[in-house]
């Protein structure tokens, strides 16, 4: 119960509260802690293996931060529920930006949420929830529209396997039984 | 020829500002374990495993937050690449295979902190073993 309320509330906290100042919120995280920092964007793949394709691979690719003392920060979540950042950071790739955001540890892992970026030194502030115009566009409904507030709800991808598989995994008989249950 | 020349030192230079300085050297490893959503994993905002997590991990797949193999031995391992696919941002083959229990061939590369992998081949795929649902419900909203 808890736990679902805190899930809620950072929820709330993500989609409405994201900010209109340019500085990283606390989401209530394992080890949180805010950051900003400059850093190169690299494709991270091309980073660790010289497997290099122009543009980062277009958006196709996990992208990293690579900071000034030469570290690799996976930047795992941006500012909108459910999605990560390659949105975010695709039209920086092998540039120089100011990224804001959380840095989380927990289970011997160092991740990072985005929050805002910048091209340094000093770009314009972008809150890291470009994923919702992208992905309203693509599926042409208003960035605004409740379907694009709850887009995990109406991806056609993830609609698809759920709609052959369930939302379980084991098959619709299966998610019946145990819905019929609840 | 002196044109020549510098254009040939330019598109070398180019080629040197947009690779790595140091490609690291990778290991060859065979990772057996589950295919979980990292975030929600690593950062124990719910709980992250098996068929109550199955819808979530999903989502946050198809939202391209990064997939993840967690293996037997405990350690989560960030898959950059699956096959010929180099897609690892909302990849279709590997949301397909999203909660299964996989065996997979792979180059390991161990960078600050962090195991990437990059999968040549799964070899063996079990589909969704681990049943957590009625323990933790369908996770975050129950539904």
């Amino acid at each position: 119960m808890k736990r679902n309320l805190h899930i809620a509330l950072m929820v709330f906290g993500m989609v409405f509260l994201s900010g209109a100042a340019h500085a990283a919120e606390e989401w209530g995280l394992p080890e949180e802690k805010t950051a900003r920092f400059e850093a190169k964007v690299v494709d991270v793949l091309c980073e660790l293996s010289g497997d290099c394709p122009k543009a980062c691979g277009g958006g196709k690719r996990q992208l990293g931060l690579l900071d000034g003392s030469g570290k690799l920060v996976l930047p795992v979540k941006n500012n909108v529920i459910f999605a990560g950042v390659a949105d975010e950071l695709i039209e920086f790739c092998g540039k120089q930006v100011i990224a804001d955001g959380l840095f989380t540890t927990n289970r011997g892992y160092t991740i990072f949420a985005l929050q805002f970026v910048k091209e340094a030194p000093d770009g314009k502030w972008q809150r890291a929830n470009r994923f919702l115009p992208k992905w309203a566009k693509k599926n042409g409904v208003s960035a605004d529209s409740p379907k694009a507030e709850r887009w995990f709800e109406n991806d056609p991808r993830v609609n698809a396997l759920i709609a052959k598989d369930g939302k379980l995994g084991l098959g619709l008989k299966t998610d019946k039984e145990y819905l019929s249950k609840q | 020829m002196q044109k020549g020349a510098l254009f040939a030192i330019a598109a070398l230079l180019s080629a040197a500002m947009a690779a790595p300085a140091v490609a690291a050297t990778a290991e060859r490893v065979k990772i057996t374990g589950e295919v979980i959503d990292s975030w929600c994993y690593i950062t124990e905002i719910m709980y992250a495993e098996g068929t109550a997590h199955h819808q979530c991990a999903l989502w946050c797949a198809a939202g391209g937050v990064p997939v993840g193999i967690l293996g037997d031995d405990g350690q989560v391992y960030m898959v950059l690449k699956l096959g010929q696919d180099d897609t690892s941002v909302a990849n279709p083959a590997i949301l397909r295979i999203q909660s299964h229990r996989v065996t997979v061939d792979g180059s390991l590369y161990d960078r600050d902190g962090i195991k990437y992998l990059v999968v040549n081949k799964v070899i063996d795929d079990s589909g969704i073993v681990k049943l957590t649902h009625e323990d933790y419900g369908i996770q975050p909203f129950g539904k």
